[in-house]
């Protein structure tokens, strides 16, 4: 049976009826329109549901919607500054051409994120690990990569 | 040429802000007023009668709006290719786990799920054939389409292989007298490969959403390559009038060939009969067994040499796995062979290529199209036969390589051939000879392969310009926008054509209602070369309707004015003036149009042997609208206790006419490398019984960042010496040749390291183990 529950997301509180299995992925963009958060397998494996749960970067797939009561939770529509600018991650994928099919690009973006703001200074390989859990089909990673190392190096995150 | 503004400048992509900020709608995002959602039920036997469904159970499920089967369903056989073999649903007999045997529509996912599950169905499992080269047999113990015969296609005759029953097309190159050559030869190289069935893994499944309209018609919004095509055969298969059906779509989320097939004929049936907009999105495990997986291949090659390096003879048989239905596995079969045709310079030929019915499930074509598996025997054959002759394998090749103006083993004459420029490129950059030190049990070597991918002629594609009254430049376009960077390039040709920024270009794409035919979709590397071409025309055409208004207004013929910048003027008399804004300013209005069309003046071959018309390809006629060459190299380390090969470098020169969008056709090729050091090293769609056992991103392994070489270890060398005359700007396609020779070109390095040549792909760990033991 459907309940009602309080989600805050991109910082607004959202009152929801879920049921209790449904993934916070599908609450997201069913219930909520959120679309910038993808799914491409929903078992976990491929990383284009990725959000941010308390800063960490999540698979929102195999996350229950109700076990995020009380979090903060980022999607990719939550990551523009209050003015509307583009978060510096956003602006190096499109400067470094990191972007083709643009399917998978939400969930590196906000893995990015979670990785920068833990170790904002990583090498290439900090972040080839970081984004093991994220598949591109696409792009061979060569730009992604080189995006994220340049919105490190400019030390805007 | 005159100095190019736009072209060549790697302008920012117009589709990446929307995708960095998540807004971009893909068609799995869509909703629909009043949308139901769609669940298959696949078919668990590889092959068995249907004796008995039974929906009524599933009928009762609250939510559910619709159940079909074939008794639903048109009595017609499709198939988006050249045989007519395969119904909407499994009619009386199921050919492959996974078929669609019924489907149901539901106001929620879930009911739909819960319904599919409760439709009952008997069956009467039958023998079921897998191997395709048994399949291939004349006398196999299971024949597949025991109607083929009465099939309605079109295959000429002389590809039809009536004494082999499951084999549903037969290519044949034939060329010189093979045999006589192998007597001349000195030293005959004979081997085996296996290349399997991989899959594209587009981040996006397949989805789409059908709406039935007021008029008898449908709305299909999807995600796929080619909707034109889409429109043809969903119109004929409901018989529907075709300009009632109307495909939409915006940014896909990537394709790789797997899109090319007809998913949406199950959830138009729904919409059909339910009157409501469906909704069909298939699980990531649908997408593994619907999505229309690579075919697989064996390759059997035998190649004659001179003691000096000449090629004398090559025979190839290849037998490719086409599944339970042709689809696009004749094509394939055919276009595969272009790699044995237009390479190397051998005097004879006898290419025997065999599409073969199995009971697994459909194939489509995966970028490539047949091409890398070729190009994996061929390539990986040059090397073994390098070492035998005790030649270097740069230079057996550099030696029987075909130039500009000669012939090809099909009798076309080349032309816009880079290979040899390829070929010094890669060499000098991967520094092939110096071998890096070991490391551990890390043993390194370096290999290269060549390769190249044709762009089949299709048909007809279109493109029309819109000059506004603001004067901006709007294209109207029907190809699919599938992470291609199509737009960005199609906004840089026309900004060129006008003499404008890009920033004064929109594009209104993919909606067959709006947007120009566009034949065969976005597939065969073809959208740059046959959109650009349009593009162009369609400027050219609608700068002639300007010119025309402006005419009076001037008060001086059509010939002798030019436009730029959005400015006509008098050339004599530059001062002699008008913009274009102010041709519509004083009563004139109206619209000011251009609409062109570009088709590849091509031949067909002889289906008997291959062979082009002498005469008419001595005139320069052509089978293939142009081919982009291509050389790979890398450098590897190979565990020799545990078997794991890591590409530590990888070097890739495309010969691409001219590079439009630099940045743009670096990703291309960096993706490109990167899905070839996947099917070499960790992608195999594993069957047992025709069931794939792996359909999951944990169990086929897509190359993550981490097996990826560093970035400066990637490196796209860009080719731009061999121009095509008939190319916007020079430009050929060439996002499938990056992928091209990847895999041989690893399979030669592996055996540089470690001395093990693996012929069978992938390069796993396991067979590398294995052949290191039995060295």
């Amino acid at each position: 049976m459907k309940r009602l529950i309080t989600l805050r997301i991109n910082g607004i509180e959202e009152e929801l009826y879920v049921e209790p299995w449904w993934s916070l992925s599908q609450v997201l963009r069913d219930e909520l329109s959120l679309i910038g958060t993808k799914e491409g397998c929903a078992g976990g494996h491929c990383g284009a549901c990725t959000v941010l749960i308390d800063g960490k970067a999540v698979m929102s797939c195999l996350y229950l919607a109700m076990k995020a009561r009380g979090k903060e939770i980022t999607t990719i529509e939550g990551l523009r500054g209050k003015d509307g600018a583009l978060h510096p991650l956003q602006e190096a994928f499109i400067d470094h051409f990191a972007v083709q099919c643009g399917y998978c690009i939400p969930g590196f973006i906000l893995t990015a994120k979670a990785l920068l703001d833990e170790n904002p200074h990583p090498t290439e390989e900090d972040i080839r690990a970081g984004l093991n859990g994220n598949i591109c089909r696409c792009t061979g990673y060569v730009k992604i990569v080189e995006a994220i190392m340049s919105a490190a190096a400019n030390g805007r995150i | 040429m005159t100095q190019l503004s736009v072209v060549g400048k790697s302008v920012v992509r117009r589709d990446a802000r929307a995708k960095v900020l998540g807004t971009e709608e893909y068609c799995i995002d869509l909703k629909v007023a009043g949308m139901l959602h769609a669940k298959v039920l696949g078919s668990p036997y590889p092959h068995a009668r249907i004796l008995r469904i039974d929906t009524s159970a599933a009928e009762k499920v609250p939510g559910i709006r619709c159940a079909v089967t074939e008794k639903d369903a048109p009595k017609k056989l499709t198939g988006t290719g050249v045989i007519r073999d395969m119904p909407l649903l499994a009619s009386g007999v199921v050919r492959y786990v996974g078929e669609p045997v019924a489907a149901v529509a539901a106001t929620t996912l879930e009911a739909a799920e819960e319904a599919v599950e409760l439709i009952k169905v008997e069956y009467e499992e039958l023998p079921a054939i897998f191997d395709v080269e048994a399949s291939a047999g004349t006398n196999p113990p299971v024949i597949v389409h025991p109607d083929f015969s009465k099939y309605r296609k079109s295959i000429p005759a002389g590809r039809l292989c009536p004494d082999r029953p499951n084999v549903c097309t037969h290519i044949k190159i034939y060329k010189g007298d093979v045999d006589q050559g192998f007597k001349e030869s000195d030293l005959i190289v004979e081997n085996r490969f296996v290349a399997p069935s991989i899959q594209h893994c587009a981040l996006e499944p397949h989805a789409a959403v059908v709406v039935p309209e007021p008029d008898g018609g449908l709305t299909l919004l999807t995600g796929k390559q080619g909707i034109s095509r889409a429109k043809e055969d969903v119109a004929a298969m409901f018989g529907i009038e075709p300009h009632k059906i109307r495909v939409r779509q915006e940014y896909v989320g990537g394709a790789f060939g797997g899109k090319a097939t007809i998913y949406e004929l199950i959830p138009a049936l729904l919409a059909l009969k339910s009157g409501r907009p469906v909704k069909w999105v298939m699980t990531r495990e649908e997408a593994f067994v619907l999505g229309g997986p690579r075919q697989g291949m064996v390759l059997l090659i035998k190649d004659g040499f001179k003691r000096d390096g000449s090629l004398v003879a090559r025979k190839m048989e290849v037998f490719v796995d086409a599944g339970a239905y042709g689809e696009a596995s004749p094509g394939v079969t055919q276009n595969s062979s272009s790699v044995a045709v237009c390479m190397y310079r051998i005097p004879h030929l006898k290419w025997d290529g065999y599409a073969v019915y199995t009971n697994t499930p459909k194939r489509r074509g995966m970028r490539g199209y047949g091409v890398n598996e070729v190009t994996f025997a061929i390539e990986s054959n040059m090397d073994i036969a390098a070492e035998k002759l005790g030649m270097d394998p740069v230079e057996l090749r550099r030696k029987n390589l075909l130039r500009e103006g000669e012939a090809m083993l099909n009798g076309e004459i080349i032309h816009s051939n880079g290979v040899a420029d390829c070929l010094d490129k890669i060499c000098e950059s991967i520094r092939l000879n110096e071998k890096s030190a070991d490391e551990g049990p890390w043993r390194k070597g370096k290999g290269l392969a060549l390769g190249n991918k044709y762009s089949s002629p299709g048909t007809h594609y279109g493109a029309r310009i819109h000059v506004t009254e603001n004067e901006r430049v709007v294209i109207y376009h029907g190809a699919d926008a599938i992470g291609q960077g199509v737009n960005t390039v199609m906004a840089q040709i026309a900004a060129e054509e006008f003499g404008v920024s890009p920033d004064s270009i929109d594009i209104v794409f993919s909606d067959t209602a709006v947007t120009p035919y566009f034949g065969h979709g976005s597939t065969s590397s073809r959208t740059t070369f046959n959109l650009g071409n349009a593009v162009r025309r369609a400027c050219d055409a609608a700068k002639r309707e300007i010119l025309e208004r402006a005419s009076a207004h001037l008060e001086a013929p059509p010939e002798v004015m030019a436009i730029s910048n959005m400015e006509i003027y008098v050339k004599s008399h530059p001062n002699r003036k008008i913009k274009v804004r102010d041709l519509f300013s004083s009563g004139h209005g109206g619209e000011i149009i251009g609409s062109a069309d570009y088709k590849a003046d091509c031949i067909p071959d002889d289906p008997r042997t291959g062979q082009l018309d002498p005469a008419l390809a001595g005139e320069g006629k052509r089978f293939m609208a142009f081919y982009a060459y291509a050389a790979k190299a890398v450098e590897v380390a190979v565990n020799i206790e545990s078997g794991e090969v890591k590409v530590l470098r990888c070097h890739g020169a495309i010969d691409l006419g001219k590079a439009i969008n630099p940045k743009i056709c670096e990703q291309q090729s960096e993706g490109g490398m990167a899905m070839g050091i996947g099917s070499a090293l960790y992608e195999e769609t594993l069957m047992q019984d025709g069931r794939i056992l792996n359909p999951s991103f944990t169990d086929y392994r897509v190359p993550l960042a981490t097996q990826m070489p560093s970035n400066e270890n990637m490196k796209s060398l860009f080719i731009e010496s061999a121009p095509h005359k008939d190319g916007p700007f020079g430009a050929k396609g060439f996002a499938e040749g990056v992928v091209t020779g990847m895999e041989p070109a690893i399979a030669n390095a592996v055996y540089n390291a470690v001395g093990v040549r693996i012929k069978e792909l992938p390069i796993s760990p396991e067979k590398v183990l294995r052949a290191l033991r039995q060295r």
